[in-house]
């Protein structure tokens, strides 16, 4: 259990069917504030369709959702979005057609250029706000190594790229949470060093909360403070990793079963 | 010369008022990614509003009845007209964008428009049904004393106004952060809205605004010929206007033009000039409306992108600083 004062994120009694299949069935689990945490569990065991929930994309059907002291069960994924909750997919999902440098410009909130009024009688507005997070998007860029590639489109971006692109979208969102669904899925060592460097500099120094879902155990060894268990749509086991290491349950369902999951990530 | 100006002058009206319905569409699709198939309607919700504002009252008794006609100024009537199209487009735009996508939303909105037809052209005390509106003044001749001729050429102009107006509009959204937004909403809508992005409210803005444009392009089709019936807006006539964008290329505007160039007015409008050829009177229209599906499949085999593919936007000139890398060298250890 979390203490009351650290607690970020709350999820209670999830369930949630495709038709008969239950997906996600009586999950509960809770993430500290600041902690990086991740959710392991194997194929199948309803961790996508969890975040889907969390993030507002799919209906609860039962159970609720809290974030940030508030209840978001109910909201559609935008109105999520804007509380700072943030999710990203588990292929990548970059705005193909669009740049590098517009894929950046696209998340920040409450820009005044989207309104129609200003788009069509005070573009200056725009243009203005747009010079500031442009500037801000050169530093992003700059840290994820993407600067060169600024104006290339996205959907041109090597696999790698993507997630690191993936990356640096979200952290123009200013989120305070970010829900990463398999950040580290197909791509190399070199560069799972340095997503799994981002992520710390971000807790460390936005203070952003980090829940991933993640296959490779080195790296939820390496980064993460607390991990959520689900197997067959449910919480199995909260802890360390360590702690889990010993659990008879998590070993069977998850570390020693037959399949060896660490080859799959 | 007596027949070949008024004959350019005709084409160049068409020309222009083609050049604000592609842009129309280009904001709904080329925008925001709505499948808008029903685009005709909102041309001919333009064309009846600005119709029954500029008309006189319609009376049942002479055979002729429509609502309103209020006897307003033709360019006050466009406005009335653009707006009544902006205004449909939202009220499609909730029943089609609000909970279905692409290719459902496409269906929802062919529905929409059918129903919208069968119900114009059978109750007579909207636009007169299938008759439409007819005897429209010729806009400005309360003021001007000008014989049809010398119209032709003052609309010329009054188009030409009217469609740099609709350009700086369409320009403008496609350069704003709004447009940008429609554009990644577009691109992957689900990932838009984990951004924060209400997809529903952007595409619901796209829709009118190019639903807005299409009224323009309607009312400026009423003004010059005076009359409107279902005879002219089709299901077909908006694949007219699909096709000029798709050829055209979509997501820009000059696309738009060179597409309603090629598409609408060379083919589909300069060929109706042509005298039919005795014995076999359908033959030009048919050949017309193959070769308008053949441009669509040899854009779509050959430049699925079209003529004028969307530009690459590099508006942030930031000249790179000495010491920082080049292209070429790319994002290291980043394979995929």
């Amino acid at each position: 259990m979390v203490p009351e004062a650290d607690l970020f994120l709350r999820v209670e009694h999830l369930s949630h069917s495709f038709g008969g299949f239950k997906a996600v069935d009586d999950c509960t689990f809770e993430i500290a504030r600041g902690s990086i945490s991740a959710l392991i569990g194997p194929n199948g065991a309803g961790k996508s369709t969890a975040v889907g929930l969390i993030a507002g994309a799919l209906k609860v059907q039962s159970g609720r959702v809290y974030f940030d002291g508030q209840d978001v069960t109910r909201l559609p994924a935008y109105k999520v979005a804007r509380r700072g909750l943030l999710r990203t997919y588990q292929v990548s999902r970059e705005f193909p057609l669009l740049t590098v440098m517009e894929n950046l410009l696209v998340p920040p909130p409450d820009q005044r250029g989207e309104s129609l009024l200003n788009a069509l009688f005070r573009p200056s507005v725009g243009r203005r706000q747009d010079a500031a997070l442009a500037s801000r998007a050169v530093d992003v860029l700059e840290t994820y190594g993407l600067l060169p590639l600024r104006d290339e489109y996205a959907g041109n971006l090597s696999g790698g790229e993507k997630r690191l692109l993936e990356l640096a979208r979200a952290e123009m969102a200013n989120p305070k949470f970010m829900l990463l669904d398999e950040p580290m899925a197909g791509i190399n060592p070199a560069l799972i060093a340095r997503l799994d460097g981002h992520i710390r500099r971000l807790r460390d120094q936005a203070g952003i909360t980090f829940l991933l879902v993640e296959h490779n155990l080195d790296v939820v060894e390496r980064i993460c403070d607390q991990v959520v268990v689900m197997a067959s749509g449910r919480t199995l086991a909260e802890g360390s990793m360590a702690e889990l290491r010993r659990n008879p349950e998590v070993v069977r369902a998850y570390l020693g079963g037959g399949l060896d999951e660490r080859a799959v990530g | 010369m007596d027949l070949i100006l008024p004959y350019l002058a005709t084409l160049a009206i068409f020309f222009f008022v083609y050049n604000i319905l592609t842009w129309g569409l280009n904001i709904q699709f080329g925008y925001a990614g709505v499948l808008d198939f029903t685009f005709i309607t909102f041309v001919a919700c333009g064309a009846y509003f600005s119709g029954v504002f500029a008309l006189g009252p319609g009376q049942k008794s002479t055979g002729f009845e429509w609502i309103l006609g209020l006897n307003w100024p033709f360019p006050i009537a466009l406005v009335m007209g653009a707006l009544a199209a902006g205004l449909l487009g939202i009220v499609i735009g909730l029943i089609a964008i609000n909970r279905l996508r692409s290719d459902y939303m496409a269906i929802v909105t062919l529905a929409t428009g059918t129903v919208i037809y069968g119900l114009v052209s059978n109750y007579t005390p909207l636009f007169d049904g299938f008759d439409g509106l007819a005897g429209l003044q010729t806009p400005f001749s309360q003021w001007l004393n000008i014989n049809y001729n010398q119209f032709t050429y003052l609309w010329v102009g009054f188009c030409a106004v009217v469609m740099v107006i609709c350009w700086f509009i369409a320009q403008r959204i496609l350069n704003s952060p709004l447009g940008r937004t429609m554009r990644a909403i577009r691109e992957d809508q689900e990932a838009a809205e984990a951004f924060g992005k209400d997809s529903v409210r952007v595409r619901l803005i796209a829709m009118s605004m190019g639903a807005v444009l299409a009224g323009v392009g309607g009312a400026l089709l009423m003004g010059f010929i005076g009359a409107f019936n279902p005879a002219g807006w089709t299901s077909g006539e908006t694949f007219v206007v699909w096709a000029a964008l798709i050829v055209g290329g979509r997501g820009n505007n000059w696309g738009g033009v060179v597409g309603s160039f090629v598409v609408a007015v060379l083919v589909n409008e300069a060929t109706r000039y042509i005298p039919p050829i005795p014995g076999n009177a359908t033959l030009i229209p048919t050949v017309r409306n193959m070769l308008i599906g053949a441009s669509l499949i040899a854009v779509l085999w050959l430049r699925p992108e079209g003529i004028i593919p969307e530009a690459r936007r590099r508006f942030y000139q930031l000249p790179l600083l000495p010491g920082r890398r080049t292209p070429a060298e790319g994002v290291g250890g980043a394979g995929s």
